[in-house]
Formats: C-alpha cells, structure tokens, sequence
C-alpha cells in the first residue's frame, strides 16, 4: 500500500488543482419575467417590482436594490413570498429617470444568482 | 462550483466503499486484513467530504453575509445550511463508524449513509423545482446511488484486488461487485433518463443549450466507461480459467472507469449550477445557428492589431462589472483576436497529434520530439490568452488573477508545460521511471476536466454556448486521451495496448481540427 500512496497523492494534487480553479458564477434559478421588463418605459410615480424564477427562491434570504441615475443604490424591502418562485418589493414611489434593480437570488442549494433589470420611468 | 464537485465526488466514494464493504468484501469473506485496510480508506473518504461540505456552507454563507449584509443567525435558518450540516454530521458520523473495527458499526452506517445521500439530493436542482418535485427528487436519488455503488465503489474493488493473494477469492470480488454494478447502472441510467424527460424536454434542449451539451458530455463518458465496463464483464466470466493475467487487465480497466467516472461527476458538478434547459425558452440555439458556426471556413492566422480592441477597463472597475453582469460583448476585433488563438493553437496540436502518431512507429524517431511543440503552446498562451492583462494589458500580473478567466488559462499553461517537458523526456527516453510516465496521460485527462467547467464570459448567452459547443468536444477529447495513454502505459502486453496506443493521438489531431473550426462570428 505504501508505494502508491505517492502516486496517490500526486494523483490528488493533479485533481485539486482541476478543481481549485474557480468557475465563473453561473447559475440555475433563472429570471424567467420580470416587472418591469429590461429597457422598460413605465408611468409612475408608483412602480411594483415583481420577479419571477424558473425554481422555488428563498426570498427570505434574497436582495432587491435599486440604483438610481446617479449611482444612489438603496436596499429594497422583499415583501413576503406568495408563491415559491417569486420576489416582489413594496411598491414605490420613483421620479422620472433610468434606473437599475439588481437581483440576487438564493436557491435552495446554496447557489447564489445575481442579475441587472434596467428600466426608465417617466 | 469547486466545493460541489468535490462534495459529489467524495459522496459517491463515500458511499461506494460503504456498498462494496457490505455488499462485496463480506459477504466474500474478506480477510480481516484487507477489510481493516478497506474502511480505513472509506473512513477518509467520509472525513474529507465532511470537511468539503463545512468548506461549501462557510463559502456560501460567507458570501451572503460579506455582500448582502446577512448576520450568521440570519443564514443558520436557509434551507442549505440545514441540508449541508445534515450531510456534514452523518459524514462525520460515517467516519467515526468505519474508524470502528466492530461489523455492528459497519452495519450502522447504513442510516448515516442514506441521510448523505437525501441531503445530497435535497440540495439538487429537484428540490427547487415546482412541478413533480417528488418524482425528481426519486430519481435524483437513484441516479446518485446508482453513481455511488458503481463508479464510487470502484477504487475499493482495485485496493481489495491488489491486496488479495488468494485468486479464487479475488473472483468472487470481481464476480459480486460485477452484479452490483449491473444493477447500478440501470438505477443511474433509469435517474438519468427520467430527468433527462423533465428538465430537457425536447431535441432543440438537447442541442440548444449549455445544459444539453453538458448531458450530452455525461452521456458520451458513460458509453466510454460502459465500454470498459463490457470488457471487465467477460473478463469476469473467463476468470476460472486464467485468472491472474485476467485479473490484472481487470483492475487495468476499472482505473480508466474510475478516471472517465470522476470526469462525469465534474460534468455533473457543472450541470448543478446550469439552469435546467426546459426553463430555457428564449436564448437557444437553433440548428441552423449551431451549423453555420460549425461551418468550415478559412483559419484566421493573421492578428488585428492590439490596439485595435477595445480599451481594457481598470481591475477594480472588471471585477464590480462582473458582480451582476455576465461579462461584455466582444466586437469584431476582440473576436478576430480570441479565434486567431484558437487557429494557431489548433495548427500546434494538429502537427503534434501528427507527429505523436508517426512516433508510434521506430521510423520515424525524430517525431519523438512531438512535445516540445506544446512549450510553444503554453508561450503562445500566456502572451495571448488575456490581451488586457500583463504582458500585453495594463492590468498587473497578480491583480489579474482575481479573474477566473485568467488563472483557468495560467493554470492550463502551467499544465501544459508540465505535460511537455515530461513526456518529451518520457519519449526520448531521457527519463525512464514510470511515474514521469504517467505525467502526461494525468495532466491531459485533467486538462480535459478543467475545460469542461471552462467558460468565456462574452456578455451574450447565445455566444457563450456556441463557445461551450467547442470546448465541450476539447474537453472530451482531452480526456480520452489522456485515459487512453493511461491504458497503454498499464496493460500487461503491447498487444492489448495496441488501440489504446493509437487512440490517444487520434484524439489530439481531432482537437487540433476542432480548434481550427473554432469562431466567435
């Protein structure tokens, strides 16, 4: 047993260095619709925020922000969840310009997905 | 992505050498020698995959609590940090069990062992999903057990086998785990098909998109590993009559399943943290797409210019981008750049694929020079590879490396030159030990890893995949060349090697082509 324990190990450092390089954060839980859409125009001043994922979300442990035109960027309230795969914030009241919500979504096995919805209001 | 390969790697060795130990080695009567040897080794299966989970939750939870303002007592409630410390605790419970030399302790992992694996699949794609959540949970759970007692309890056969002065005893092995891994197969290829149906759900899923290429990768690896698996089955049935020779081509055989095995698990590692393909309805690729890409066209081997692509923004500002952004779109020139690479990497590993097959034969010796021609690869690499890094960008050497994009390609360049300078010195026989032999089918089967969890950031889902679609065939290639070399170098007789000898460079020649047909428009 002793004489390939060296081969073992060379055989496990190999195999640490394949796995120790990390991955680009892809991920599962997908934004299938959104309200807004991206490059929406919509009427305010009152906007609901409304994401849909292609699997159960844990809202509980999920982000919402909204970054205004001048890089202002405000944590949003997640209301609570009235079905698995959504996030919805309260409804707010925003002045004309471009905005930006990011999205960072925890699914149930850890994985973290993060994405960018840009609109306008008018 | 790292820390789920290991933990399904290490779940499935886990649980395998808890199988073959209850279902193999007692009830063959295996000595207590070789049965204290055996739980060893599964005990530290189980302990590393303890340590893999605890690393797992603290690298989520780490990342929810730096970025998002979560305390610790916020992320103890998440569903993953309950399911990782279930499968956590009954690891750790499985290798205090098995540090026991008492068969009642053997028998009392069985419950720790099915509470890895429900927690294994509570953390999978079928525990999110909303409809028939049950039945794929069910067949989850069949194909990780399936993995587990076939590829899992592999590495256990070979230590018993090697252990094992007794032949007739050594059959029996051979004999029962062939009957176990019959029926593993069925189970995983019954979980595999069944949640092929639901989260691919159509041709165009398969062919369309990220998550059906890396099925379709996973599919191509268990008809390698099955083919392997067919010839250690009549080997199996001839072993009354010779056993010695048959048992050595045997555990010869089952090391290349374990290797295309592992390859697998990556594969499915990366299948974890791809969205299903059923949920994937804008954003496919077509066939028509997928053909005109593949299209032959002239190789590019002429470079537009450096100051021709786009400025490279700052380090800081990359990495803050990259947060919430999937990377931005190349122009024409990024692209002319990246597949001008790709063509003069691809005329490198062409002529070595070349120059490696002539080599098998003693008239041409001069071809055994073929690996040097990778130096020039690995160069070519590090100059080229990430243009708004050092040397030719004005991002520094070391920030660079915060960018997974280019520490995959120093690493790919590191293996490279590795692989180079031992196989030229293992070819010319400069160097005649064995172990500078096996460097080169190790590092090519790694390599070939690596590139399947590969990707290029190009601010386009549809690019990316078309990307995938090249780096995927690479990635396969890459392996069975190196599990080919690996065959060739370890079976008893040339004459058994003979396929393997020339498989290995038939499959580098195949990846220098499919370099050369790799484009970016």
């Amino acid at each position: 047993m002793t004489h390939f324990f060296p081969r073992y190990l060379f055989l496990a450092a190999i195999f640490s260095l394949v796995l120790g390089v990390p991955r680009l954060a892809l991920a599962h839980a997908v934004l299938i619709e959104s309200t807004p859409s991206a490059h929406a125009t919509l009427k305010g001043p009152e906007i609901a925020i409304h994401l849909k994922f292609n699997s159960r979300i844990d809202g509980a442990h999920s982000r919402l922000y909204l970054a205004d035109s001048t890089g202002k960027v405000q944590m949003l309230t997640i209301a609570p969840q009235v079905a698995l795969d959504t996030l919805t914030a309260q409804s707010m009241k925003l002045a004309a310009g471009a905005y930006t919500i990011r999205w960072q979504a925890l699914a149930g096995d850890g994985h973290i997905t993060r994405g960018e919805i840009v609109f306008a209001v008018q | 992505m790292f820390l789920r390969a290991a933990t399904l790697a290490l779940e499935a060795f886990t649980l395998g050498g808890l199988a073959f130990l209850l279902a193999v080695a007692l009830p063959s009567r295996i000595d207590s020698e070789s049965l204290r040897a055996l739980r060893r080794v599964a005990s530290w299966f189980a302990l590393a995959l303890c340590i893999a989970q605890i690393l797992s939750v603290a690298t989520s939870s780490a990342i929810l609590m730096g970025g998002s303002g979560f305390s610790f007592r916020d992320i103890v409630t998440a569903d993953f940090f309950f399911m990782s410390t279930a499968l956590g605790l009954s690891a750790l419970a499985l290798f205090l069990l098995l540090r026991a030399t008492s068969r009642a302790a053997l028998f009392a992992c069985a419950p720790f062992a099915l509470m890895v694996c429900a927690a294994s699949v509570g953390m999978s794609h079928a525990a999110g999903r909303l409809d028939h959540r049950e039945l794929l949970l069910v067949l989850t759970a069949l194909h990780h057990a399936g993995t587990a007692a076939w590829i899992g309890a592999m590495p256990f056969l070979l230590i018993a086998l090697r252990n094992e002065t007794n032949q007739a005893r050594a059959a029996r092995y051979a004999r029962r785990f062939s009957a176990m891994a019959i029926t593993c197969v069925s189970l995983l290829v019954l979980g595999g098909v069944g949640m092929a149906i639901f989260y691919v759900g159509s041709w165009q899923g398969v062919y369309g998109t990220t998550y059906g290429v890396m099925m379709l990768a996973k599919i191509y690896l268990l008809l390698l590993i099955l083919g392997m698996g067919a010839g250690n089955f009549f080997i199996v049935r001839q072993m009354e009559r010779e056993p010695a020779p048959l048992l050595l081509r045997l555990r010869r055989f089952s090391e290349v399943e374990i290797g295309l095995g592992f390859t697998a698990i990556l594969a499915a590692a990366s299948l974890t943290s791809q969205p299903p393909a059923v949920d994937l309805t804008h954003d496919r690729l077509t066939s028509h797409e997928i053909v005109e890409r593949m299209r032959w066209v002239q190789p590019r081997l002429t470079s537009p210019p450096l100051a021709a692509l786009v400025p490279p923004t700052s380090i800081d500002i990359a990495i803050q981008e990259s947060l919430f952004r999937s990377g931005t779109a190349n122009d024409a020139n990024d692209s002319a750049w990246s597949e001008y690479n790709h063509h003069w990497a691809g005329v490198i590993v062409l002529a070595a694929g070349l120059l490696a097959l002539l080599a098998r034969s003693r008239r041409f010796k001069w071809a055994q020079h073929w690996p040097l021609l990778f130096i020039g690869l690995a160069v070519f690499i590090l100059l080229r590879a990430d243009p708004e890094n050092w040397p030719l960008g004005p991002r520094p050497f070391w920030a660079s490396f915060s960018s997974p994009d280019v520490l995959q390609h120093r690493i790919y360049a590191l293996l490279i030159t590795a692989f180079a300078v031992f196989e030229w010195a293992v070819e010319t026989g400069r160097v005649k030990s064995r172990a500078a032999s096996y460097v080169f089918p190790l590092i090519c089967a790694a390599g070939g890893a690596l590139l399947l969890t590969h990707s290029h950031a190009l601010g386009n889902i549809k690019e990316e995949m078309l990307a995938e679609m090249s780096h995927t065939p690479i990635a396969l290639l890459g392996a069975t060349a190196g599990w080919s070399r690996w065959l060739e170098l370890r079976l008893p007789d040339k004459r058994n090697s003979k396929i393997a000898a020339y498989a290995w460079p038939v499959c580098i020649i195949l990846v220098g082509i499919v370099l050369l047909d790799y484009r970016e428009s």
